[in-house]
């Protein structure tokens, strides 16, 4: 897929990803092959690198954040960075949040709208958080089939946006 | 194995059932101020203006059985009787019932076999959502060549919300979009259909040993409400003594059928109860297995305490309802048929007869001094209406709330009728009230603005409010007009109707 070249420092895109010039990507952020970033999403790695599997899905205003624990400031020392870590085939649907830096998310989550994660776990596979106010778990039997919408995003996304360049990629100016 | 094709399968949905919601707050059910959130960086000015004009604010006295005090826009108005009512005095009535999801009206005995829920339409167990029939296609046998294999659909249930799907439980995905998914039975349903048979038949014994002795001794000693025990209660039961009682709907038996006796055996109790398993107290309890008191009681039949085991119920009725003045038995409102429309046929609500009050800005109150609170009048009736108003006597027995002293302009007040024209008309010259800037603060078509003066008498006073009365010209349309001698224009009567008034002005300044 050709992209348009507006570079984002440290932010290591593999080829094959879609990541689209309006989402927010700053600090040390690493994002899989076939992941899809919505425009408006926010991933921000302020306390310690965010690395993003494969084929994650993360749509408008979520919001995934590694940032530094509340009563530690961000100059003291021995505060290590702490890698967040996103595992592969996850969904972030519209408005979720995804914060603190101990949360580890592994395969086939699906993070509903307006839901928050800022615990400190390592989220089981497959499971769903759904529901307002509070979070609610279900562990679906399996993954659902993101495939299907990852191939239409990545045809029909870069038609209407411009995306950010791949570490790899030729910046070929459309 | 999942192909690649997955789809959804709609069942003649309509575009959207926010309708449903529309016909809810204009019925007034819709009880407390909306749920909407407001960010907090831009609640500052537009928040509190906001709350001014929430309708709880300002609220009307319904001298009912009970005297309650709600905002106009959910009360009623019954013409023929000119007074006010409430939800609480009148009596509501089941119109039709229809699915909420597919919008398929269904007749009332019909809705009474399916127990009030839809034949299409299935709930997720989890989170109650509407489930959806999504397809995918899975290789399969042809029938004829066993060993070529062609694509076939296969459905199954899933949730948008939760991501619930009827595999979760173990239903196996059927090959028909819909009509093939069966709800578990429930082991006790022979034992609960003649226990039920043997009541009714019970009641209608009792009934009708009961109507033999009334009409033998003529006295009506009995509340017609006995004879139909295990019935329905009907308008009729309630109001007209003495008429002949309509029979249980549908499932009763007929007069004269053979009446056959049933027996039931009485419920047996055992001793000896199923024992727990071995590793109850040791086995660690897997939380997301374990189902909410929520989804575990709506499944009465089984509640089961598993998630594996929470199968999908078809979907509840709502039903449209109409409203009765208990008094003189008129129709106060009438929805439409129709499940998609969200009209009435009639619709006597309040704000369209009575003039209503409104708070536009507060000044900060302080504890004894007096300050001036501009409020609002609208007229929602095509002719000019006199409002006059008046403070609360010494002793009224409707003031129990209030905190504050009030003043009110003692002055009789004029607003114009609604003209829904008015806007378009640029030659209209606009009517000339004279009114005195002291008390009117401002007028707009149908509305006004107007002062009064308000003295809180409370020290910590985190709520004050005031309450006083206003009293309007109603003409009443409904009335049969007496045609006069000369044939001229017959105007309806005005009578004057009073109305008890309370506002809520919120807390004193720090």
């Amino acid at each position: 897929v050709n992209m348009i070249c507006v570079c984002s420092f440290s932010a290591k895109i593999a080829a094959g990803a879609v990541v689209c010039v309006e989402s927010e990507i700053r600090g040390d952020v690493t994002i899989g092959a076939r992941t899809v970033v919505h425009p408006k999403a926010r991933i921000i790695a302020e306390a310690g690198p965010i690395i993003i599997g494969e084929g994650n899905l993360i749509e408008e205003q979520a919001l995934i954040i590694n940032s530094y624990p509340e009563n530690i400031m961000p100059d003291t020392e021995g505060v290590e960075p702490k890698t967040m870590t996103i595992g592969t085939n996850n969904v972030f649907e519209v408005g979720c949040a995804d914060l603190g830096r101990n949360v580890i998310l592994t395969s086939g989550c699906i993070i509903g709208a307006c839901c928050q994660i800022n615990t400190c776990e390592a989220v089981p596979e497959n499971t769903v958080v759904y529901g307002s106010n509070c979070i609610r778990r279900v562990q679906s039997e399996k993954p659902q089939p993101q495939t299907l919408q990852l191939d239409f995003l990545m045809k029909i996304l870069p038609n209407y946006h411009h995306l950010k360049k791949t570490v790899k990629g030729n910046s070929t100016p459309v | 194995m999942d192909g690649c094709g997955s789809f959804t399968v709609h069942h003649k949905r309509p575009p959207f059932s926010s309708a449903v919601r529309l016909f809810q707050a204009a019925s007034g059910d819709i009880k407390t101020s909306s749920a909407v959130s407001v960010a907090p960086d831009s609640a500052s000015l537009c928040g509190e203006m906001a709350s001014l004009l929430q309708p709880d604010r300002a609220v009307y006295l319904v001298r009912g059985e009970k005297k309650i005090r709600a905002p106009l826009s959910q009360l009623y108005f019954c013409r023929y009787c000119s007074e006010l009512r409430s939800l609480e005095c009148v009596s509501h009535e089941v119109d039709s019932h229809y699915c909420p999801s597919c919008l398929e009206n269904m007749p009332s005995a019909e809705a009474k076999l399916k127990k009030n829920r839809c034949a299409n339409c299935f709930d997720c167990p989890c989170c109650m959502h509407t489930l959806s029939t999504r397809a995918t296609n899975i290789p399969a046998p042809l029938p004829d060549d066993p060993t070529k294999t062609a694509m076939k659909k296969a459905y199954y249930l899933a949730c948008g919300f939760c991501r619930w799907t009827s595999r979760d439980v173990g239903m196996a995905d059927k090959s028909v979009a819909s009509g093939g998914w069966q709800e578990p039975e429930n082991p006790h349903t022979q034992r609960i259909n003649k226990l039920i048979e043997y009541y009714q038949q019970l009641a209608h014994r009792e009934k009708q040993e009961r109507d033999r002795k009334k009409l033998a001794r003529r006295r009506q000693c009995m509340p017609l409400a006995f004879s139909e025990k295990y019935g329905l209660g009907t308008r009729l039961q309630r109001q007209r003594s003495g008429a002949p009682i309509s029979s249980l709907a549908g499932l009763s038996l007929k007069e004269g059928e053979d009446q056959k006796e049933i027996t039931i055996e009485p419920a047996q109790a055992l001793d000896e109860v199923e024992p727990l398993p071995e590793d109850c107290y040791t086995r660690p309890v897997s939380l997301p297995e374990v189902t909410t008191l929520r989804q575990r009681l709506l499944q009465p039949d089984f509640q089961p305490a598993g998630a594996s085991q929470l199968h999908p119920r078809h979907k509840h009725l709502l039903m449209k309802r109409s409203l009765r003045c208990r008094k003189c038995e008129h129709n106060l409102s009438k929805p439409e048929f129709n499940p998609t429309s969200i009209k009435f046929k009639i619709q006597l609500v309040a704000v369209s007869y009575i003039p209503e009050v409104r708070i536009m800005s507060i000044p900060n109150l302080r504890y004894m001094k007096e300050s001036q609170v501009l409020l609002t009048l609208t007229n929602p009736v095509e002719n000019i209406t006199h409002v006059t108003l008046a403070a609360c006597e010494e002793e009224d027995p409707d003031d129990i709330n209030s905190t504050a002293k009030v003043i009110v302009p003692t002055k009789e007040l004029v607003l114009a009728g609604k003209d829904a024209a008015a806007e378009y008309d640029e030659l209209a010259e606009p009517q000339d009230f004279q009114d005195d800037p002291d008390v009117v603060a401002f007028r707009k078509s149908n509305k006004i603005g107007f002062f009064i003066k308000v003295i809180p008498q409370k020290e910590e006073d985190a709520d004050v409010t005031v309450s006083f009365k206003i009293r309007h010209d109603f003409r009443n349309l409904a009335a049969p007009i007496r045609p006069t001698e000369e044939g001229a224009e017959t105007t309806a009567e005005a009578i004057w109707l009073t109305h008890h008034v309370e506002l809520r002005l919120g807390p004193l300044a720090p």
